[in-house]
């Protein structure tokens, strides 16, 4: 199956073609609040010093929940919690605006460490570590598994600023995914079939822990009735017939585009369901609450992938983010106003 | 921070640890909240807009009268489409806003006095309709980072650029990579700014208190003194400051607590004299009503489409 590329028009406005074209993923976007930064430098002078392990950090993020604006992953405070604070994680559980995802920081002692870190290596580990949650059907039981990060930074504690560059390791289909223009979820689900579809999203995203699992599937059986199952009950749910449709918390707002964590989504039902055809909805909210009107559905086309049982056929991967200046290259942030302890002296004077 | 504010807070502080928190409700009488209150305040805001949340913030900066999962109410990523020093400059064209006597309204704003007409002595109580939206209106980006000037922003970033040798060519990623509420010609790009909103409990003033924490277009962390773009410019620096977050590290703008119970005192009174018998629990629905008028063009949600009070008339 060839993939149709769309001309080169504004990606935005590719739905006016009523054709199959390639699907277009809207990157996720980072933010970083300061609580984070001020946990990094207390775990590096206190705890980390010279040394350069990795770090598992959590970032947080909820469905997209206002047409203007995507919702981005941040990281907070307890990002760097590593379960050794008394924050009990009984306390972020519960909590259906932080959807958990985890994510690796190589946090160097210099900048030129930072400049010459094998970025492509390192997105291509994570890569492969969600390739294998693919495989081996991990990512089926938890599907947290298929969202994944990693973030590099320098911490520099004499003038206080941060550099730092996110990754969002997506899998790369060797053809791309196509798609017609995505229809409105609300004009695809009417009646009691769209109450249902509502009922069942919002179900899930409000009981612990399924509101933690920003994957699932929509089963709309052959009586009508809807539910939300998890991925792994796909072969089940497919024996008693009806409808299925893969689902996605979606941080994405865009009317015609979905968000990037349906990219591993699409690997994974191709390398794991071995479909070539799938139902998605993007799942997306108003105020809060599940509006069908927000979320969109695409008929995906998967085309044909190589053999990828054989383990040493990794495939391809992307995910830098890019800076503020929409250029590859990093961020960074100066904090001196809140933790240079001269300055602070100073305004306190 | 002049240093009589200063001073302000220290006294303030001083107080707040020796002196012990309120038990005795005096919501009607004085527009105050007890700990407890507030707690059943937020509880009913968290489940009536779920996109405010309960949170446990830093353990080393816990309020022991609150539960621990309980510190303080936040609502992330609410877009904020425009300045609202721009918004102004309209107002002020179709006649300016009316600052209404210091005395008697504590120097709160009717911010859409002029627009939406007159006048009298309730129009301090915001009105309960939702705040329309304004034409979206272009905004260019600012680079604007947490602290620091201009000049000490990224040093090495071009001697970067040319080192790294990433090139991620893919045909499936949307460019540009993040959105733009009107994409405006050529390179003025139009970003969003978004805010989370924090609301703490402030044991001396015995309200609720707003914190703004602003991201550029780019989900970079805003300097707080860029946040004061986004109040009424009449509030910038007077009744919006910027201060230590209890919960949060970092410097964050404020609006300062010291007419809350007042304002909220006369929107009680309001309602009351309509036979209206107003609930604690719909405190923060109020309150954030108010809190609009302060920060215009911040969209966030205090949707209240449920009876104000108990009573029917």
């Amino acid at each position: 199956m060839s993939s149709f590329k769309g001309n080169d028009g504004p990606e935005t406005s590719s739905g006016r073609d009523e054709g199959e074209a390639t699907l277009k993923f809207a990157t996720w976007q980072s933010a970083v609040d300061e609580g984070f930064w001020h946990r990094l430098a207390s775990l590096k002078l206190d705890t980390l010093q010279l040394a350069e392990h990795p770090i598992p950090v959590t970032g947080f993020f909820a469905p997209c929940s206002h047409p203007q604006v995507s919702s981005h992953v941040q990281l907070l405070l307890e990002s760097l919690d590593n379960g050794q604070s008394r924050n009990n994680p009984a306390d972020l559980l519960g909590n259906r605006n932080r959807v958990p995802i985890s994510g690796m920081l190589y946090n160097t002692n210099t900048l030129e460490g930072f400049y010459s870190l094998d970025k492509q290596l390192l997105l291509k580990n994570t890569a492969q570590q969600i390739w294998h949650d693919i495989q081996s059907g991990r990512a089926a039981e938890d599907s947290r598994l298929l969202n994944r990060f990693l973030m590099i930074s320098h911490a520099d504690l004499k003038s206080w600023n941060f550099f730092y560059w996110f990754a969002f390791p997506a899998i790369k289909l060797p053809i791309p995914a196509t798609s017609a223009p995505p229809k409105i979820a609300s004009e695809v689900f009417d009646g009691n079939e769209g109450a249902g579809v509502l009922s069942a999203c919002n179900h899930w995203r409000s009981v612990t822990p399924t509101m933690t699992h920003p994957f699932f599937l929509l089963h709309i059986s052959v009586s009508g009735l809807v539910q939300a199952k998890p991925l792994s009950e796909w072969e089940s749910v497919k024996l008693e017939g009806g409808k299925v449709i893969a689902a996605f918390y979606d941080p994405c707002h865009l009317p015609n585009n979905p968000g990037w964590p349906l990219r591993n989504l699409l690997a994974f039902a191709a390398i794991y369901w071995h479909v070539h055809t799938l139902q998605v909805i993007c799942y997306r909210e108003r105020r809060g609450q599940a509006d069908l009107k927000q979320c969109i559905v695409f008929d995906v086309i998967i085309p044909q992938l190589p053999d990828w049982s054989d383990m040493s056929n990794v495939p391809e991967a992307i995910g830098w983010e890019l800076n503020a200046f929409r250029k590859v290259g990093p961020r960074s942030v100066n904090l001196s106003s809140s933790m240079d302890p001269y300055k602070l002296a100073s305004a306190a004077a | 921070m002049a240093f009589t504010q200063r001073l302000h807070e220290a006294f303030k502080g001083a107080v707040e640890r020796m002196t012990s928190h309120r038990t005795v409700s005096a919501f009607k009488e004085k527009g105050v909240l007890t700990p407890d209150e507030f707690i059943l305040a937020g509880d009913n805001l968290v489940s009536k807009c779920p996109t405010w949340s309960w949170e446990a913030g830093d353990p080393n900066k816990r309020r022991p009268y609150f539960p621990a999962n309980k510190q303080y109410l936040i609502t992330r990523n609410v877009p904020c489409l425009r300045r609202a020093a721009s918004i102004e400059e309209e107002y002020e064209a179709v006649g300016g806003e009316v600052l209404l006597d210091d005395e008697d309204d504590g120097g709160w704003l009717a911010t859409h006095g002029a627009l939406c007409g007159n006048k009298g002595e309730e129009d301090n109580l915001p009105s309960m309709d939702t705040t329309e939206t304004p034409d979206r209106q272009e905004i260019r980006i600012i680079n604007a980072y947490a602290g620091g000037n201009e000049e000490d922003v990224i040093p090495d970033m071009a001697d970067f650029e040319e080192a790294d040798n990433i090139v991620e060519t893919d045909a499936a990623t949307l460019q540009p990579p993040y959105l733009v509420a009107n994409e405006p010609d050529d390179d003025n790009i139009l970003r969003t700014r978004t805010y989370d909103i924090s609301i703490t409990y402030d044991k001396y003033y015995q309200t609720p208190r707003v914190w703004l924490t602003g991201y550029n277009e780019a989900r970079m962390l805003l300097r707080p003194e860029l946040v004061l773009q986004d109040v009424s410019q009449d509030h910038a620096h007077k009744t919006v400051t910027i201060e230590d977050h209890p919960h949060l590290a970092g410097k964050h703008a404020s609006v300062h607590p010291c007419r809350h119970s007042a304002v909220m005192k006369k929107i009680i009174d309001v309602l009351m004299s309509r036979g209206v018998e107003p609930e604690v629990d719909k405190y923060l629905f109020l309150f954030l009503k108010f809190v609009a008028s302060v920060i215009p063009t911040i969209e966030y949600d205090y949707t209240m489409d449920f009876d104000l009070g108990g009573s029917h008339h």
